[in-house]
């Protein structure tokens, strides 16, 4: 890694961005529709942040907003980084952690960096926005969402200040012999011409099968039928470091941390990249000891990318979602379609490959809550269709960078002499384009699946009890009959919750007299009713389905007042008297 | 096979002089006594010996490991249990140790042991009210309820053990067994039999939730916390695999030791009687293309049986075992499922053997006379089409041996049970764990021969006829045969698909000359043991008289050197 100067360049740069932003005055302005009329915390949505910047920027946040937003870190990365936590709700209604939540993650592949911006974008807004616009403040006041900008912080720090390309590294930095020799990280990618990038080499040979696009010089293409052609391809930048006769075979770390979860986790003969055992990676046990404390997260989302995907799961055939929630994870989904143009709603294993141990896969299977993966940035975006031209000689991210990012993405091929290939040259996109957002649409992709993850935190359960009707039985008793609602769409327990005992039951209970017994009444028209003999006055119930009721009774001494509470772990809790 | 002066006594007296006390009472150790037990062994093997915490239990207690032998060679690993009530194997891997440092076993091999896995529930074994725990100490809502731990067993009869609990009752699924009364088995509906007994384990239902004993003291079982067929949600398997601290320390120790060549499991778990083998392929049937996949793979999913290749050597350690131990046959392995033991192969690709180490011998043959080695064919009828007659075995064996094996069934008094109630059945752990006597001391010597010959199975290299040919003016053939003069193959053929134990590396040092074909550097598959080998050629172009060395080498095989001069 001989990238110094580009560290130095990138850390400076970003420094003096954030520095010039807080002392520059503010400029006259009229808000666009939808966005924060004055943000308190100036924060460029168009560039990617490095691990120091992604804690100021929450710390920055929780300054400004304390009432709304919180910092705190839910662990440490192999490396010592925290692993930060940006808890956004209105703190001053409610117990944050008893709320119904949403869990946001990014950046768990190292290379799949605008997750963490997406998600950053996200605590901006909901902070931004509070006290200006309706909607967000009764979200603010009804849920919590637990945001963890990156939960691959020392990945992530390899991505942007070394050398790499637009799919290195996917792993995290835990040390691994990929190639079982013996000695670890040996063969890594090497930006052998210095200039900051990981890039391709060709070599120019009479035996070469490929030559120049005629149309896009800087593109290679297979030489047409009839012709020798005029290069040879050599692969990703790099040197054969350990003499072994391969290339760049024993780069950092050498996993899969999104195969690394406690649900179907299977070992590298079946799932490649799971790593030794189950929750190997403190990243990985990090966030799962937060979930497992963290009962009322009812919904999460975990961004990776690329392609344009809304993904559920499950990861491998052998699972199979219950009907119940499918319809759940159905309407979300396909909501999400309409809020992402160019985005697909899918299932891992059939839509796009079998996974074994995925992090969304443990999510549900082990937890029982609803999650999805957007596979951020497609290449739908760059001409804004589906379609790509039948064209060898162009393409359309060739054409892209031209006209709009004045081949900003490219850096040119030029000649370099190789250790061991001899004169050879070294070219290709940077790792900043193919799988990231150009910066001009990383704000308005951020916003698109922020918007998607605040429609499914808004459908997350919310229990309340809708009437209380109270009538004198004679003799000093009285019936009180409540009906309980779940005014939203997603279930207090998913299917795969009530089956395997996950959630503790929903309570509804009674004050203001003293309870004889208690029935939940399974059906309305008939009055038939079930007797729950013991602890009557904290009737449970297994579940209160989406946009759904449960009615209950309870024949009480006593006049009342009465006070029907409905509590629930994953749906909250609300009260009415009567 | 070797055979050694009165080994059993020999080492049930050197484990108890260890500790000061007669061999009747030190027969099973309490975490306090077992940990003094492995400080002494420790220190009688000096510099040989490592003693280290792997894991600290939810309760407080160390689950330690004790190394006896030179660090930097291949090892065998014993663990012992990680299913609580089988305190039989913490005393086989203490006096198998004991008899490793009196016999200097340790100077030529190293094992190490891991005594107990599971202390928190092993600890249950020595209260004043002994029940047979397998969760550790990590409190744990076992129904559901919001509360941990509310509602557990209780000494209802009075006699310092939990047994089991029958309630008189018309719906009840089972009955008396005719032949012998005190056993119980289900009612056959179908052959017009009405069961009587409701049966629960012994103790009172103290929240109220008409649930008997649903939410005891204890959390995870260690032996259920492990991935492989993980029974995810299943009771006591702890919230995700490894959650407990014990089985995550284990992992990470065996992460840290890869020269562990080869895992001994005592435990409830075998396959050495019946060894493992190769079935037909059970992969996951694809629900749209209704085509079955390999198993083993990422369409086929999870392994279902052992790699067809690694048969053979499983197969010979079952006779080998058979051989030593002089055990034919014996109950049924319990299944397999989130256990240390089908872990150890199908997770870590080490070889890996388990044993029960004990049962009820065959009440019909004479015990007494079983010598050294001899085959007895004991206990375990097999089952057969009577689900009773292991325990029919083991009530006539206890008797015939005047061994108080069995609480008679007693009315008692529970309150709030309306049925008629009585308390009865096999004391805790007394089918796992033979009492002091002939049984224990033969157990000891059987099992103690086989680890000490285990130890001395492990895989080694070395390099034979290794030579050089003139092909031409400066140009050498030069080959080596690479053997493995152990009996272990040196890796299972599922190692060779995960990434480790690490493979034979086999390196080339040129010292000047040019490499003209072959590998300066490559990896080896798995070379079987007894001396088979397997040939590596080069060809290299050098002044005569210059010397190239070879060296081959892996963690689980320790390390061979030639040195070759052309000529």
């Amino acid at each position: 890694m001989r990238n110094v100067f580009a560290c130095f360049f990138v850390a400076a740069s970003l420094a003096a961005a954030l520095a010039a932003q807080e002392t520059a005055a503010p400029l006259g302005n009229l808000a666009a529709a939808g966005s924060p009329r004055a943000p308190k915390v100036q924060v460029m949505w168009d560039r990617y942040y490095d691990h120091a910047a992604v804690g100021e920027i929450g710390r920055r946040l929780q300054q400004a907003h304390p009432n709304t937003c919180r910092l705190s870190s839910i662990g440490k990365s192999h490396e010592g980084r925290d692993l930060w936590l940006i808890t956004v709700t209105d703190f001053t209604v409610g117990e944050a952690d008893a709320k119904p939540a949403m869990y946001i993650d990014g950046n768990i592949h190292s290379n799949e960096i605008q997750g963490t911006e997406f998600s950053l974008y996200t605590a901006w807004y909901l902070c931004e926005m509070r006290g200006q616009n309706p909607w967000i403040d009764s979200l603010l006041a009804e849920r919590t969402l637990y945001i963890v900008p990156t939960i691959n912080p020392d990945g992530r720090e390899n991505y942007l200040k070394a050398a790499n390309n637009a799919s290195s590294p996917r792993t995290g930095m835990v040390p691994r012999d990929n190639d079982g020799d013996g000695v670890i990280d040996e063969d890594t990618y090497d930006d052998i011409d210095g200039d900051g990038h990981v890039t391709q080499m060709r070599r120019r040979s009479p035996y070469g099968r490929f030559i120049q696009s005629p149309e896009e010089p800087r593109l290679m293409v297979a030489a047409p039928p009839g012709s020798q052609g005029e290069w040879e391809l050599l692969g990703s930048e790099g040197i054969d470091n350990d003499g072994d006769g391969s290339v760049n075979e024993d780069g950092v770390g050498g996993y899969d941390p999104n195969r690394n979860w406690p649900w179907r986790w299977q070992p590298q003969y079946v799932q490649g990249g799971s790593d030794f055992y189950p929750t190997s990676l403190p990243e990985t046990q990090a966030v799962v000891n937060f979930v497992i404390a963290h009962p009322n997260i009812a919904g999460a989302q975990s961004y990776h990318n690329s392609g344009g995907m809304i993904l559920r799961g499950p990861g491998v055939p052998q699972d199979e979602f219950r009907p119940q929630d499918v319809r759940v994870f159905d309407e979300l989904g396909r909501t999400g379609e309409r809020i992402l143009p160019g985005y697909r709603y899918m299932v891992v294993w059939k839509d796009l490959y079998i996974v074994w141990g995925g992090e969304l896969d443990w999510f549900y299977g082990g937890r029982g809550i609803i999650t999805f993966s957007n596979e951020l940035w497609t290449d739908f975006k760059l001409f804004e269709t589906s379609e790509r031209p039948n064209n060898r000689y162009d393409r359309p991210e060739y054409e892209f960078d031209r006209l709009l990012l004045f081949r900003d993405a490219f850096v040119d091929w030029k000649p370099f002499n190789h250790p061991q290939y001899g004169p050879i040259e070294v070219g290709g996109f940077k790792k900043t384009f193919g799988r990231a957002e150009p910066g001009f649409l990383l704000q308005a992709e951020a916003h698109r699946n922020m918007a998607f993850t605040l429609y499914q935190t808004w459908e997350l359960p919310k229990v309340e009890v809708d009437s209380v009707a109270v009538r004198s039985l004679g003799n000093g008793l009285t019936e009180v009959t409540a009906i309980v609602a779940n005014r939203r769409l997603v279930p207090t327990h998913t299917q795969q919750d009530l089956e395997n005992n996950i959630s503790p039951p929903d309570y509804v209970s009674l004050t203001g007299g003293s309870v004889v017994a208690g029935y939940r009444i399974v059906n309305e028209r008939t009055g038939q009713s079930v007797e729950q003999e013991r602890n009557p006055a904290r009737l449970e119930l297994r579940n209160i389905a989406g946009r759904e009721v449960e009615r209950v009774k309870w024949i009480v001494r006593g006049n009342g007042p009465f006070t029907v509470t409905v509590s629930s772990t994953k749906g909250g809790t609300h009260s009415l008297s009567r | 096979m070797r055979a050694h002066p009165a080994p059993a006594r020999l080492a049930a007296l050197a484990i108890a002089v260890l500790l000061c006390v007669p061999p009747v009472s030190a027969q099973y150790l309490n975490h306090g006594d077992l940990t003094v037990a492995l400080r002494n062994l420790a220190g009688r093997a000096g510099a040989q010996a490592e003693l280290v915490t792997i894991a600290t239990s939810p309760a407080g207690r160390a689950v330690q490991a004790l190394r006896l032998g030179a660090a930097d060679r291949p090892a065998l690993l014993v663990i012992a249990n990680a299913h609580g009530p089988h305190l039989v194997g913490s005393t086989i891997a203490m006096t198998a140790a004991a008899r490793i440092v009196a016999e200097r076993v340790h100077d030529s091999s190293t094992v190490w042991i891991i005594p107990r896995l599971n202390p928190d529930a092993a600890e249950a074994m020595f209260g004043s009210v002994r029940w047979a725990r397998t969760g550790n100490g990590l409190a744990t809502d076992d129904d559901h309820d919001q509360r941990s731990e509310e509602d557990g067993f209780d000494d209802l009869d009075g006699d310092g053990a939990i047994t089991q609990l029958r309630l008189l009752d018309p719906n009840g699924a089972w009955l008396a067994d005719s032949a012998e009364p005190r056993l119980l088995r289900r009612a056959d509906v179908a052959k017009g039999e009405v069961g009587r007994w409701t049966v629960v384990s012994e103790g009172r239902d103290d929240d109220g939730d008409e649930r008997y004993n649903e939410d005891p003291a204890g959390g995870t079982d260690v032996n259920r916390n492990f991935s492989y067929d993980y029974p995810a949600h299943g009771r006591e398997a702890g919230l995700i695999p490894f959650s407990s601290p014990e089985a995550r320390g284990l992992a990470e120790f065996l992460m840290a030791h890869d020269e562990i060549a080869a895992i001994y499991v005592l435990g409830p778990q075998d396959n050495l009687l019946k060894p493992w083998e190769n079935r037909a392929n059970a992969g996951i049937m694809n629900p749209q293309t209704r085509e079955r996949a390999q198993e083993g793979t990422s369409q086929g999913g999870p392994l279902n049986s052992i790699l067809r290749g690694d048969q053979p050597t499983f197969a010979d350690m079952g006779r080998r075992f058979q051989e030593i131990t002089g055990l034919e046959k014996g109950p049924a392995s319990a299944a397999l499922g989130g256990d240390v033991l089908s872990w150890a192969y199908f997770h870590f690709g080490r070889w890996a053997f388990g044993s029960r180490a004990w049962w009820a011998p065959d009440a019909a043959r004479d015990t007494t006379a079983r010598g050294n080695g001899a085959r007895s064919g004991s206990g375990g009828s097999g089952g057969g089409s009577d689900p009773l007659a292991d325990e029919r075995n083991a009530l006539r064996w206890f008797e015939s041996q005047g061994i108080d094996a069995f609480a008679p069934w007693t009315a008692v008094t529970v309150a709030g049970e309306r049925r008629a109630a009585e308390a009865g059945g096999f004391r805790p752990g007394v089918l796992l764990n033979p009492p002091a006597g002939e049984q224990f001391d033969s157990t000891m010597a059987r099992q103690g021969r086989f680890i000490v010959a285990l130890a001395g199975m492990l895989p080694r290299l070395e390099l034979r006829d290794a030579r050089s040919e003139r092909v031409g003016d400066g140009v050498y053939r030069v080959s080596v045969e690479v053997a493995n003069i152990g009996t272990l193959p040196t890796h299972t053929d599922l190692a060779a698909r995960l990434r480790q134990p690490r493979r034979v590396r086999l390196d080339l040092a040129l010292g000047g000359a040019t490499l003209l074909s072959g590998e300066a550097i490559q990896l080896l598959g798995s070379i079987d043991g007894g001396g088979r080998s397997t040939t590596i050629e080069w060809t290299v172009a050098a002044r005569a008289g210059s010397t190239l060395t070879v060296t081959a080498g892996s963690p689980v095989t320790g390390t061979a050197s030639q040195t070759i001069t052309l000529r």
